[in-house]
């Protein structure tokens, strides 16, 4: 019987005939079978490793990157544009005071 | 084409026609994957079919996302090496009428909103395109003969109360003679498709049902009781054997009537 450990779960792989069961204890305790009478025909030394994988296509765990919109109008390289909104009384213009918030000296 | 030895990706596998049809094909020699919504459905179903004895995995993903039906392909591939059939089962139902009336008034106090439309849309009809569309690219792509199976519904017919249902199974029933005119065109001769097209059924959505209106319901089945998931998994069964059905949906009702004995 092979073990491993992924996503804080523990995994056991054991051989049932030429095939391999994949047997999952959950976070309560509990066992539960992920797999039955899979990976027909894979080696022992090769088994934990496609496993592995196998689970991994089962319960993927991660975070997806999604890129910079290249393709949007208003940008300066990655940077997106977004225009100022004049209107909003605490908007303050480099040489005017604001209404809502006034300079104090 | 053989049900033993094939790879048969169930999507609903967990519960009602999906269960039955999944635990059928494992006990005439295939491997299955169920796919559900609900990973307690998967963890009985999967360890009932082991202890048949089984080849089975399962996978919890949701039909409408593409990269979910993407998973559980590449998982049937990884633990099985192929895909051979394909029996899209994940259903909903959200019944209501379109519009509601006031009693007094008698004008409308009520609409079926698009909580109730897109939800069915999304897997009866969504689901059920990606489920074929990706087990089809991944049957051509690997060089494997197969059967594609929607889920129709006899409601096709169009069932007052189910305008969101039965939009999404009509278009259910038509979906194979699409698709195999689409392999015709492309030269892909190995691939079927097909549609199974249940009448009542004891599922436990059936089940879920107002009891009155369901007894009402039988009245007018000449079988006289619901029919039995299991049969339906037969009947996809002798389609997966027998290579002349192809292209067509298949009622399976218990000879559903309209009131009066006027076959449906």
């Amino acid at each position: 019987m092979k073990t491993f450990s992924y996503n804080d779960l523990a995994y056991s792989v054991e051989a049932a005939g030429n095939a391999w069961d994949i047997v999952c204890t959950r976070g309560d305790g509990k066992t539960a079978v992920v797999a039955a009478g899979v990976l027909v025909g894979v080696a022992e030394k090769d088994v934990e490793a496609r496993a592995r994988a196998l689970v991994r296509v089962i319960n993927p765990v991660g975070i997806r990157s999604i890129g910079p919109d290249v393709g949007h109008p208003q940008r300066v390289g990655d940077i997106i544009i977004v225009g100022p909104d004049v209107g909003h009384p605490n908007f303050i213009y480099w040489n005017k005071d604001s209404a809502s918030c006034p300079k104090t000296l | 084409m053989e049900i033993k030895g094939s790879v048969a990706v169930i999507t609903g596998g967990g519960n009602g026609i999906g269960e039955a049809v999944a635990k059928y094909f494992v006990s005439n020699g295939a491997k299955v994957v169920i796919v559900d919504m609900a990973q307690a459905n998967i963890d009985r179903v999967v360890a009932e079919i082991k202890g048949m004895g089984g080849e089975v995995i399962g996978v919890q993903a949701n039909v409408t996302s593409e990269a979910d039906t993407a998973r559980f392909y590449q998982a049937a591939i990884e633990a099985f090496g192929q895909v051979n059939i394909v029996v899209s089962c994940a259903g909903i139902i959200r019944d209501g009428t379109m519009l509601a009336l006031d009693k007094e008034t008698g004008k409308v106090s009520r609409k079926m909103g698009l909580d109730k439309w897109q939800p069915v849309i999304d897997t009866n009809l969504t689901g059920t395109f990606l489920t074929i569309r990706d087990g089809a690219e991944a049957m051509v792509n690997g060089g494997w003969k197969g059967l594609l199976v929607a889920i129709s519904s006899v409601n096709k017919a169009g069932q007052v109360g189910q305008l969101n249902y039965s939009s999404a199974k009509v278009a259910d029933a038509l979906l194979p003679k699409i698709v195999v005119g689409e392999f015709l065109m492309r030269g892909i001769r190995n691939i079927r498709c097909i549609a199974i097209a249940p009448g009542y059924t004891a599922t436990p959505m059936v089940a879920g049902m107002n009891q009155d209106a369901l007894q009402a319901l039988l009245k007018d089945v000449h079988l006289g009781r619901l029919v039995e998931p299991i049969e339906i998994a037969r009947l996809i069964g002798h389609a997966v054997e027998n290579e002349a059905i192809n292209a067509t949906t298949m009622e399976i009702t218990g000879g559903l009537c309209y009131p009066g004995g006027i076959a449906k």
